[in-house]
């Protein structure tokens, strides 16, 4: 039954549109899986080489147990975030002579075989066999991967147990996630040690192989945990996530003074807030402000420009090039409705252009304080920026008739390759590489400086002509309208 | 109203529509009827300008739908789920739908008044989003969106369709109020005959995209449809 099950899940995933159309997709994905892939196994091999470089003297295995608290800590966060809930469309199966409880062992089991899961053994397995087999013996080590594993598992059903409850008992998600800050600060405070405390028990797990069990009784327990809400919660309107609340219809009265504008930007922000993936892409590109500490603390990458010019276009345009990689696909559920209505292609453009305007403003102020690490990125920030609102939101415009696919906007954004489309991955092209081949030549010349300025001004230039620009893109866009409704009327 | 001039719909070589000439005359209500697949969605998609014909042109008022847009102006219509913008709730659609006509709040609760019945409570200060709402009442919304900027012309996919006995008696009353009050033109399409013969004074059969009978609605009509699609 459970074979029969899953084979279903492997026909719906396998048959949707998504999956089939885009090979191009698929590619890349193998390409990164491969390449994320290759750089966790050859981490897992030097990882013990590394260590005893960074802290001489000390056992890798010790120090690699001392972190691994760290790791099952941060690896919730990271979860939280991005992991989805398994589901299974359970609705056509409950009139059917099937065992409810069969049901739920499939949902639960089906949550096990997930990147989440399986990756960071890519780490684990090389470094037992590098170093933890020779110092330990087998047996021992085999307990050690044993727990681990374990412990990733506990993690999977705790956190899938207190996301589901998000939505119907809050404060306890919200007790648990106190619980985790709490460990974190009482660490950083110094009151314990975790990384002692992470030393001691995983220390423990190799001299007495025994008590690999402890963790093994533990993932029991959250497995009957989940197992126990989901079986007293089989009827679909419980199983979905959303919540049912009331709620308000209300206005932005600050939109309401710029008329029918105002009133395109108002539904798109509503639309932004009212939805799953908009929201859970508004909070992955906030986590990209910090996309900076990568490079900028790094004097090699203040040296020169070039680099500089490629994050300042990622800084001040990633929430713009986020939402703006999906339009309009994110009107496709009703964008009959809006071609028949009394809009311009002109007005809806604009209103996305005066969304876009104000949000990569925000991204530059908010971005400011890098320039701690040195003017010259507020300069080429600035000049970024303007880039950005003269020229990029006409790219995106431009790119935007190609987004033919329906949007499912209910589900979250992490890995969601739903709707996503090749144009996507070209469109980054120009706007990543104009700005650096408009610098290239001043810098030739020895005027580096100017260079930046030019990217301003090329940037300024197209947001004076802000007016040209939006007539030529609805005009672009009345060209290939039908090509968009009938996409997206495609289920 | 509307001139419909060697209108043909294929994919990929099938013919979907073909419709050499079709007129319809201001204030006139014509009803559709044909079987699954006849083409009633298409043609209507294609007289909305939502489809590009593969040949032939669709005439509001003497300008092509694909080239001018001020049709716009005075047609209402609603023909699937896909007209509503689901994540708002009824009222922001409404205000929405009314402020792109320049209507005031009071005027949309005075043009919505006709529709109390049809809506039995069900429809408005509901506090939730029209996505939330059944089949049934995401139709009514869609209609009297569609109904509420008192449009000229309005063209209704199957507006009988997923609706109660009750509301379609009382919405069939509603579009004859609004034909002999408003002298709307309107275009129906729909699968119940008794129904669109007593809204519609013309009644048109499509079968596989072509134009079969085109008839003035009399006594005899419901008759002569049910010995048409009798097999």
């Amino acid at each position: 039954m459970l074979l029969t099950l899953l084979s279903h899940q492997w026909k719906a995933n396998y048959r949707s549109s998504v999956f089939q159309k885009s090979v191009a997709l698929n590619i890349i994905m193998g390409l990164l899986i491969l390449y994320f892939g290759t750089i966790f196994l050859v981490l897992g091999f030097t990882l013990g080489n590394i260590l005893g470089k960074v802290a001489p003297g000390q056992s890798a295995v010790a120090l690699f147990n001392g972190a691994l608290l760290f790791y099952f800590l941060i690896d919730l966060f990271f979860r939280f975030l991005m992991q989805e809930l398994p589901v299974l469309a359970v609705q056509p199966y409950l009139h059917l002579p099937i065992r409810k409880s069969r049901m739920v062992h499939f949902v639960l089991l089906k949550s096990v075989p997930s990147m989440f899961n399986l990756v960071f053994l890519l780490i684990f397995i090389p470094f037992m066999f590098r170093e933890v087999i020779p110092a330990y013996g087998t047996g021992a080590a085999l307990a050690w991967l044993f727990a681990i594993l374990a412990l990733t598992l506990l993690n999977n059903f705790l956190l899938i147990y207190f996301k589901r409850l998000l939505s119907i008992k809050p404060i306890l998600t919200l007790l648990f996630g106190l619980a985790v800050a709490g460990l974190l600060l009482l660490n950083y405070l110094e009151v314990f040690s975790l990384f002692a405390v992470s030393q001691v028990v995983f220390g423990a797990m190799m001299e007495m192989s025994w008590l690999a069990a402890v963790p093994v009784l533990l993932l029991l327990g959250a497995y009957l945990l989940n197992y126990q809400y989901l079986i007293a919660h089989t009827y679909p309107e419980e199983l979905a996530v959303r919540e049912k609340t009331n709620v308000e219809g209300k206005g932005i009265a600050f939109l309401s003074r710029f008329g029918e504008l105002g009133k395109l930007i108002e539904l798109e922000l509503k639309l932004m807030w009212r939805h799953k993936r908009p929201k859970s892409m508004l909070m992955m590109s906030v986590f990209f402000i910090f996309y900076g500490l990568l490079f900028y603390p790094n004097d090699t990458y203040l040296d020169g420009f070039a680099w500089l010019i490629f994050v300042g276009i990622m800084l001040t345009g990633m929430p713009m090039f986020n939402y703006g990689q999906f339009v309009p696909s994110w009107q496709s559920g009703h964008f009959d409705a809006l071609l028949t209505r009394r809009i311009s292609p002109y007005q809806f453009y604009a209103a996305k252009f005066w969304i876009f305007v104000p949000v990569a403003l925000l991204a530059y102020l908010v971005t400011l304080p890098y320039g701690f690490f040195g003017y010259k990125i507020i300069l080429v920030n600035t000049a970024t920026l303007l880039f950005n609102i003269g020229v990029n939101v006409f790219v995106i415009f431009f790119f935007s008739v190609y987004n033919t696919s329906r949007l499912d906007l209910s589900k979250g954004s992490a890995f969601n390759w739903q709707g996503v489309g090749a144009s996507r991955f070209v469109m980054m092209l120009p706007m990543m590489l104009l700005p650096v081949l408009i610098y290239l030549p001043f810098k030739f010349f020895g005027v580096p400086y100017m260079g930046i300025a030019a990217i301003g001004l090329v940037g300024l230039i197209g947001f004076v002509f802000q007016k040209q620009l939006l007539q030529w893109s609805a005009n672009w866009f009345l060209k290939h309208k039908y090509k968009l409704a009938t996409g997206f009327r495609q289920e | 109203m509307i001139e419909v001039k060697n209108i043909e719909k294929s994919y990929s070589g099938k013919v979907v529509v073909n419709i050499p000439e079709l007129t319809v005359t201001a204030g006139e209500a014509v009803g559709l009827v044909g079987n699954n697949g006849a083409g009633k969605t298409t043609l209507f998609r294609m007289i909305l300008d939502l489809i590009r014909p593969s040949k032939g042109k669709v005439y509001s008022k003497g300008l092509n739908v694909a080239q001018s847009e001020d049709w716009k102006e005075y047609t209402g219509s609603h023909l699937d789920e896909g007209f509503l913008i689901d994540y708002l709730t009824t009222e922001e659609y409404f205000k929405f739908i009314g402020d792109l006509h320049g209507l005031t709040d009071g005027d949309i609760t005075e043009r919505l008044l006709p529709f109390m019945d049809l809506f039995n409570d069900e429809i408005l200060n509901q506090r939730k989003y029209i996505r939330d709402f059944s089949k049934g009442n995401q139709k009514k919304i869609g209609i009297a969106a569609a109904v509420l900027s008192n449009p000229e012309l309005l063209i209704l996919d199957e507006p009988f369709a997923n609706l109660d006995p009750s509301s379609q008696i009382r919405l069939k009353n509603l579009l004859r109020n609004l034909r002999e009050h408003k002298r709307m033109t309107m275009l129906i399409s729909s699968h119940d005959l008794s129904h669109v013969i007593e809204v519609c004074e013309r009644i048109m059969i499509l079968e596989k995209g072509q134009l079969v009978q085109d008839m003035q609605t009399n006594e005899n009509t419901l008759r002569e449809l049910e010995t048409y699609f009798t097999v």
